[in-house]
C-alpha cells in the first residue's frame, strides 16, 4: 500500500454514526461526549491522514485499520472462561484482580472485597458521582493521531483507577485483558489512572487471547497522571496471539516531585505498535520508561517515545531491548524534546537490538531535540548479534550452541527486567523470557499475572 | 599602495584574458548583458543550454530534470524553518561579467580585512577575495597553469564542468546523474534543470593526484553562480584529495544556492573531499544569508574502494546537506567528518547517509555541532545495511554543544539494519561547555572568550585533524571568529 488509504477510517466513522443509538443505550453523558468529540475528529483526521516518512508498512494506521473488523457496540457479553483459564478468583491472590473481556470491565470479587480505603477502580460506565469530573477533564485530553480517534468514536467501556492523596496502596492493581471473539474484532480500550498527590500505586496490565484463530485488533489508550509527589508504576505486558495486532498509546503527564515507571514487554503477539508521550510538568520528577521485545516469525513490535522536559531538574532513563528471529522487524523511535525552560534536565537514552536472523530488520531512530544549554542529555543505540568468541567459549564448556545462544540472549535481556522494582513481577519476566528463549508457547502455565500460584511475598 | 595600484594598471589585459576564457567558448559579448528575466519555464532551459552551447544529450537531460521538477514540491521534512521561496523571482542565468571591484585594498570593508588578517590569508589572496582580483588573478593564471601542465602530463583531467562538457564529452556522459539522479530531491531536480557550472575531475586508472585540488587555484570557479555542479570521477587504484570553499567569508548576492556533488570511486581508488564553508550567514537578526541546500554523494561502485567527507561548515543563514556515500563495492569504506558550527539566527540540518550494500563495508560518522545564540543545529543520519550486505560495521558519534540558553542541538539519526551480520553503533551526547574547564582556563589567566574558543577548538579536533593540513589551520580560527561574541 504506498498510498494511504483513508477508506480504513471511514468505515469506523461509518460505523459510529450509523449505529450512534445502540452506542448512546445506557451510556453515561461522559462517554456520550468521548463519542461525539472523537467521531468528528476522526472525520476530519482521516482526510488528512499521511502516513510518516519510512514507517513499516504493518505498523503504519491505514494498514492496521484497514480489515473490516467488527465492533462490540451493542456490549453483548463474550463467553470468555475466565475462571479455567487463569483461575483469578483463586483467594490466597495477593492482588487486586479485575478482567477486562474484550472491552467489558469485570471486577473480580477480590478486588471488590479487598479495596482499600482511598482507591478507586471501576468501569468508566460508573464512574462514582464525584470523580466524573476528573475523568472527564482526562477524557477531554486526546490523542492526536486518527487511531486515537476511531478508538474514541466507538469507546464504550474502560478502566478508572484513582488513588486518593497520600495513599499508597499496596498491593498491585492487576488488569487481565482476554480477548475472545468468534469473529474479527476491535476492541478500543480505555485505562484511566489518576495518582492524586503523594498517592503511590502499582499497575499491571496483560494482554491475552482466547481465541488465537481470530484477528483482533486492540486500540488501546492509557492515561496516566501523575502528581505532585505521586509515584507510579505501570507495567504492560503482552503475550497474546499472532492474528492479536495491538496498537497502544499511553499518555502520561507528570508534575513537582513525582515519580513514574512505565515498562513494557512484548512477548508474543501479531504486529504491535507502542507509541509513549510523557510530558514532565513538574520541577524535579523522576521519569524511567524500559521495555523489552521477543519478536520472532512474522511478529513486527514498534516502540516510539516522546518524552517531553518542560520544567527543571527533572531526570529520565529510557531503556529499550530486543531480540529478533526469523522475519520479525522491529523499530525503535526515542525523541527526547528538552524545553528552553527545562534547565539542569538529565535525560539518557539507551536501545539495544540483536538480529539473530538473516531476515530480520530492526530500525532504530533516537532523536535528540534540545533548546536548552543546562542540560546533559545522550542516547545510544546499537544493532549487532550475539558475542562470537563468548559463544564459542561456552561451546568449549559443552554447552549447544543453541542452549548457550539462549543463555546470551536472556542475559541481554537482564538489565531491563533488572530495573523493575516489582519483585514478583521481575522473578516472573525471568522465566517468561527463559521460556519464551525456549520456544514454550505463552499459555496459562507462563502468565505473567501468576494468578493461578501463590505469589511468594515480596 | 601605489604598487599596488600599478599592478592593477598592468593587469588590465591580463584580466581581460583571463576573463575572456569563458566567452571564448560559446559566450558573446551581446550575451553579457544578456540576462536571462526572472523566472522558470522550458525555454528557459533551452536557454541556457543554447548559450552554453551544449550537446543536444545535456539539453535533453535538462528539460527531462526540469518536467521532473514541475512535479515536486519543495521538502518540508527537515528541522529547518525556511521561508517560501519563490522560484519564479529568481533570474537563472547571468551571463559571466567583470563585477565592479574596489580598486584596492583601502575601499575594502575595514572588517572583512580584520577577518582575513585574522585568518592569515595571504595579502594577494586577500586582494582576490575582496573582489580586487588583481594580483590575485595574475597570481591564481600562472599557479594554475603550472599545475594544470602538471596534471595533464598525469592525464587527470580538472577543469570547469561547461569545458568538460566540450572537451570530454563522452566522460561527462558517462558519468552525469549516475550517484545522483535528477528524481533524487527536488533541489537536485532544479539543479539538474537550470544548473550554471562548476568541475569535473577525472583521475585515470592506477594515478595519485600529487596535490590537492583546490578551487583557490580556479578562477573558473567564480561567478560560477547559484547552481554548481561538480563531478568527480577516480578510476581504479586512483587517489584524490579534492578541496571544496575557502575559510575566507563569502559575500554572494545570490540567496539560494542549491549544488550538486556527484562522486564516483572505482576498485580500490580513494577519494577525499573537503569542505569549508563560510558563505554569509546573515546578520544577528537573521536577515539576508544564504540558503545553502546542497545535494552531495559519493557511489563506491569498485571493491575496496574508499570515500572520505570531511566538512566544517560554519556560514549560511540555513543549510541543508548530507554528503552521503554508497557503498556498493564489497569493502568500501566511507567516512564522514563534521564540523557544524551556527550562532545568532542560523539553522542547519546537516548529516550524512551510509548505505551499505556491498559486503565487508564500513564506516564511520563523527559530527560535531555547536550551537549558539538563537540558532538551531540539527544532525540528521541514515545508517542503512541491506539484506545482502555481510559483516558490515558502522560506528556513529555525534556530539553536541550548547553555547547559550536560546539555541537548540537535535540528533535524528535512523539505523536500519537488515542483516544480522551487521554491528551498528550510534551514540550521542549533548551538553553545555563545563564550568569547571572555563574556570580552570579563568584561573590560567585565560580569559573567557579565548577559553571557549580553545575548548571549542579541543572538542572540534577529531575532525580538524582530517581537513589537509593549510586548510586546518584557517579553520581553526574560522571556529574561534565564527563563534566570537556568543558568550554572555
Amino acid at each position: 500500500m504506498s498510498s494511504s488509504d483513508s477508506g480504513a477510517f471511514a468505515q469506523y466513522l461509518d460505523l459510529a454514526r450509523s449505529n450512534a443509538d445502540v452506542l448512546a443505550k445506557g451510556r453515561p453523558a461522559l462517554l456520550g461526549d468521548l463519542n461525539a468529540a472523537g467521531a468528528n475528529r476522526l472525520e476530519a483526521l482521516a482526510a488528512a491522514y499521511r502516513p510518516a516518512a519510512g514507517e513499516i508498512n504493518a505498523c503504519r494506521l491505514d494498514t492496521l485499520l484497514a480489515p473490516d473488523y467488527g465492533v462490540n457496540i451493542a456490549r453483548v457479553p463474550m463467553q470468555a472462561d475466565v475462571a479455567a483459564s487463569f483461575r483469578c478468583g483463586v483467594p490466597q491472590l495477593n492482588s487486586l484482580l479485575a478482567v477486562v473481556v474484550n472491552d467489558i470491565f469485570r471486577p473480580t470479587d477480590t478486588l471488590l472485597r479487598n479495596m482499600p480505603d482511598g482507591l478507586t477502580v471501576c468501569s468508566l460506565r460508573d464512574i462514582p458521582a464525584q470523580f466524573t469530573d476528573d475523568a472527564a477533564a482526562m477524557l477531554s485530553d486526546t490523542g492526536a493521531s486518527v487511531a486515537d480517534a476511531v478508538a474514541d468514536a466507538l469507546t464504550t467501556d474502560g478502566v478508572y483507577i484513582r488513588v486518593a492523596p497520600h495513599t499508597e496502596v499496596e498491593k498491585a492493581v492487576q488488569i487481565v485483558n482476554i480477548f475472545n471473539s468468534p469473529v474479527a474484532m476491535l476492541t478500543p480500550r480505555r485505562v484511566l489512572i489518576h495518582a492524586c498527590e503523594g498517592a503511590k500505586v502499582r499497575v499491571l496490565l496483560c494482554d491475552h487471547t482466547q481465541s488465537p484463530a481470530t484477528a483482533h485488533l486492540s486500540l488501546q489508550q492509557i492515561q496516566i497522571r501523575v502528581d505532585a509527589g505521586a509515584d507510579v508504576e505501570f507495567y504492560d505486558i503482552e503475550e497474546s496471539s499472532a492474528a492479536t495486532h495491538r496498537l497502544s498509546t499511553l499518555r502520561a503527564v507528570q508534575q513537582r516531585d513525582s515519580r513514574l515507571t512505565v515498562n513494557s514487554d512484548y512477548l508474543s503477539g501479531g504486529t504491535t505498535r507502542n507509541e509513549f508521550d510523557i510530558r514532565v510538568d513538574g520541577n524535579g520528577a523522576y521519569t524511567s520508561l524500559s521495555g523489552l521485545a521477543i519478536i520472532s516469525g512474522e511478529q513486527v513490535c514498534s516502540n516510539n517515545v516522546v518524552l517531553r522536559h518542560n520544567a527543571e531538574h527533572c531526570t529520565s532513563r529510557q531503556l529499550f531491548k530486543n531480540a529478533l528471529y526469523d522475519n520479525a522487524r522491529g523499530a525503535f523511535g526515542g525523541r527526547i524534546i528538552v524545553d528552553e525552560a527545562a534547565r539542569y534536565t538529565d535525560a539518557a537514552q539507551t536501545n539495544r537490538n540483536i538480529l539473530e536472523s538473516a531476515d530480520a530488520r530492526m530500525e532504530a531512530s533516537p532523536q535528540l531535540e534540545i533548546y536548552c544549554d543546562e542540560v546533559k542529555c545522550s542516547h545510544g543505540a546499537t544493532t549487532g548479534q550475539l558475542d562470537e568468541r563468548a559463544l564459542f567459549y561456552m561451546q568449549t564448556r559443552g554447552i549447544p550452541r543453541d542452549e548457550a545462544k539462549r543463555m546470551l540472549t536472556q542475559a541481554f535481556m537482564v538489565d531491563v527486567i533488572d530495573n523493575i522494582s516489582f519483585e514478583v513481577l521481575r522473578q516472573r519476566l525471568h522465566i517468561l523470557v527463559e521460556k519464551r528463549l525456549s520456544g514454550a508457547s505463552a499459555d496459562c502455565s507462563t502468565c505473567a499475572t501468576a494468578c493461578h500460584t501463590q505469589p511468594t511475598e515480596e | 599602495m601605489k604598487e599596488t595600484k600599478e599592478k592593477t594598471e598592468d593587469g588590465q589585459d591580463v584580466i581581460a584574458r583571463a576573463t575572456s576564457g569563458e566567452y571564448k567558448y560559446g559566450f558573446t559579448s551581446d550575451i553579457d548583458t544578456d540576462i536571462i528575466p526572472a523566472g522558470l519555464n522550458e525555454d528557459v532551459v533551452r536557454r541556457i543550454s543554447q548559450l552554453k552551447g551544449e550537446p543536444e544529450w545535456l539539453l535533453e537531460f535538462r528539460l527531462k530534470a526540469f518536467r521532473y521538477w514541475l512535479t515536486l514540491e519543495p521538502p518540508t521534512w527537515a528541522h529547518l524553518d525556511i521561508p517560501p521561496i519563490d522560484f519564479q523571482a529568481i533570474s537563472y542565468y547571468a551571463a559571466p561579467k567583470k563585477k565592479e571591484g574596489p580598486k584596492s585594498l583601502d575601499e575594502v570593508d575595514p572588517q572583512l580585512l580584520d577577518t582575513f588578517n585574522r585568518l592569515g590569508i595571504p595579502l594577494e589572496e586577500q586582494k582576490a577575495l575582496s573582489g580586487m582580483a588583481v594580483d590575485a588573478v595574475l597570481d591564481s593564471v600562472s599557479v594554475r597553469t603550472t599545475h594544470r601542465e602538471r596534471l595533464a602530463e598525469m592525464g587527470i583531467v580538472f577543469c570547469s564542468f561547461s569545458e568538460a562538457v566540450r572537451e570530454y564529452p563522452d566522460l561527462v556522459r558517462k558519468y552525469l546523474g549516475k550517484v545522483v539522479s535528477y528524481r533524487d530531491n527536488f533541489y537536485a531536480a532544479l539543479n539538474s534543470a537550470v544548473f550554471s557550472d562548476g568541475s569535473f575531475v577525472y583521475i585515470p586508472k592506477g594515478v595519485r593526484c600529487p596535490m590537492e585540488l583546490s578551487t583557490y587555484f580556479r578562477i573558473n570557479s567564480a561567478g560560477t553562480g547559484q547552481f554548481e555542479r561538480t563531478l568527480i570521477v577516480a578510476d581504479d587504484e586512483a587517489y584524490v584529495s579534492y578541496l571544496e570553499g575557502c575559510t575566507a567569508p563569502m559575500r554572494d548576492e545570490n540567496q539560494l544556492h542549491a549544488a550538486i556533488v556527484e562522486i564516483i570511486v572505482e576498485e580500490r581508488a580513494e577519494v577525499k573531499y573537503s569542505t569549508v564553508q563560510n558563505w554569509y550567514a546573515g546578520d544577528a537578526e537573521g536577515r539576508g544569508g544564504v540558503y545553502n541546500f546542497v545535494t552531495k554523494r559519493g557511489l563506491c561502485r569498485g571493491d575496496y574502494s574508499k570515500l572520505s567527507w570531511t566538512q566544517v561548515e560554519t556560514g549560511s543563514a540555513i543549510t541543508w546537506k548530507y554528503p552521503s556515500c554508497i557503498l556498493a563495492g564489497e569493502g568500501s569504506v566511507g567516512e564522514f567528518y563534521s564540523v557544524a558550527v551556527t550562532n545568532n539566527r542560523q539553522q542547519a540540518d546537516t548529516g550524512t547517509k551510509m548505505i551499505h550494500i556491498g559486503s565487508n563495508t564500513s564506516s564511520t560518522i563523527v559530527s560535531k555541532g555547536i550551537s549558539a545564540g538563537h540558532s538551531q543545529n540539527s544532525y540528521r543520519g541514515l545508517v542503512k545495511v541491506a539484506p545482502q550486505a555481510e559483516g558490515v560495521r558502522n560506528y556513529t558519534q555525534c556530539d553536541s554543544l550548547l553555547l547559550s540558553g536560546t539555541c537548540g542541538a537535535h540528533t535524528f539519526p535512523v539505523i536500519d539494519v537488515a542483516n544480522n551480520s551487521a554491528v551498528v553503533e550510534h551514540e550521542a551526547t549533548t551538553s553545555k561547555i563545563s564550568e569547571d574547564q572555563i574556570f580552570y582556563c579563568n584561573q590560567r589567566g585565560i580569559p573567557t572568550e579565548e577559553a571557549i574558543a580553545l575548548i571549542v577548538n579541543g572538542y572540534a579536533k577529531e575532525v580538524m585533524n582530517k581537513l589537509p593540513m593549510e586548510f586546518a589551520v584557517e579553520a581553526q580560527k574560522l571556529l574561534a571568529i565564527t563563534l566570537e561574541g556568543s558568550v554572555g
